[in-house]
């Protein structure tokens, strides 16, 4: 019923780039550290032209940032990509928050006459 | 059921404060031309073709999500004791068997009225899911949903 209830249409792109198993990989890898191609290359057992293809992916729907490091670019988790998937995934909480909330809304604002 | 006694484990409850008399705010359940004006969440809409509020009575209606999808919705009138409670059975259609029962309370308090809406499950899973993608369809994206329930376990 509700499911698709937050989900922006112009970050929908958030959807398709976590579709893919191996960019949730490296996303996993990425949780509280930043690390070099390379090093996500080993970790996956991929080569790293293949993981530089999914960062891309990932940064371009901002789930991930790249840190230039003198020579090295070390990339980041970037959790704000995850807000339309958070609001998508709306929950009881979510659809009733926000159905009380108009409630509220319609309440205060309803006419006098409509008052019996 | 009260809205003070513990929650199981298949329960869920959700509460606000509405800011208007108990009367308006109950009639507010009581009427489609209320209903369709604040029944589900920003942006959604409803299509009614039936309507009866009474107990035994049913609404039947369509949600229309932002990008075209349509949900369907039963729901079933259990008990109404205005102006202070409404039990209700809410489904996908009278024979889904995930059909689960809601209560609202209605309480007065000075700067408006409270009301609680509390849920009850068939099964601890069911009310799992609803709190995690409440009323989903089932087998319409499986792999988003499960993506949806991966990222929320591991960001969380």
């Amino acid at each position: 019923m509700i499911r698709d209830m937050a989900r922006a249409r112009t970050t929908a792109d958030a959807f398709n780039a976590i579709a893919e198993p191996h960019r949730r990989e490296i996303l996993a890898l990425l949780k509280g550290r930043e690390r070099v191609v390379s090093d996500i290359a080993d970790a996956m057992g991929m080569n790293q032209p293949a993981v530089s293809k999914h960062l891309k992916v990932l940064r371009e729907v901002g789930l991930v940032y790249v840190h230039p490091d003198g020579k090295q670019r070390r990339y980041g988790l970037d959790a704000r990509g995850l807000e339309p998937v958070h609001g998508w995934t709306g929950g009881f909480e979510e659809y009733w928050s926000e159905s009380l909330e108009r409630l509220d809304t319609y309440v205060k604002k309803r006419p006098r006459e409509e008052e019996r | 059921m009260t809205p003070d006694t513990a929650l199981s484990d298949r329960e869920l409850m959700v509460s606000r404060l509405i800011g208007g008399p108990r009367d308006v705010v109950f009639e507010a359940f009581t009427d489609v031309r209320h209903l369709s004006r604040w029944w589900g969440p920003e942006g959604f809409t409803t299509t009614t073709r039936t309507f009866e509020f009474s107990e035994g009575g049913v609404w039947e209606f369509t949600m229309h999500g932002q990008d075209g999808t349509d949900y369907p919705n039963w729901i079933q009138w259990v008990e109404i004791r205005a102006p202070e409670l409404i039990v209700l059975r809410h489904g996908e259609g009278p024979d889904d068997p995930e059909q689960f029962s809601s209560t609202f309370f209605f309480q007065e308090r000075t700067d408006g009225t409270r009301v609680i809406l509390r849920s009850e499950f068939k099964t601890k899973e069911l009310c799992d899911r609803a709190a995690e993608e409440y009323g989903a369809i089932e087998g319409g994206n499986q792999t988003l949903d499960s993506l949806g329930t991966y990222v929320t376990a591991r960001w969380e």
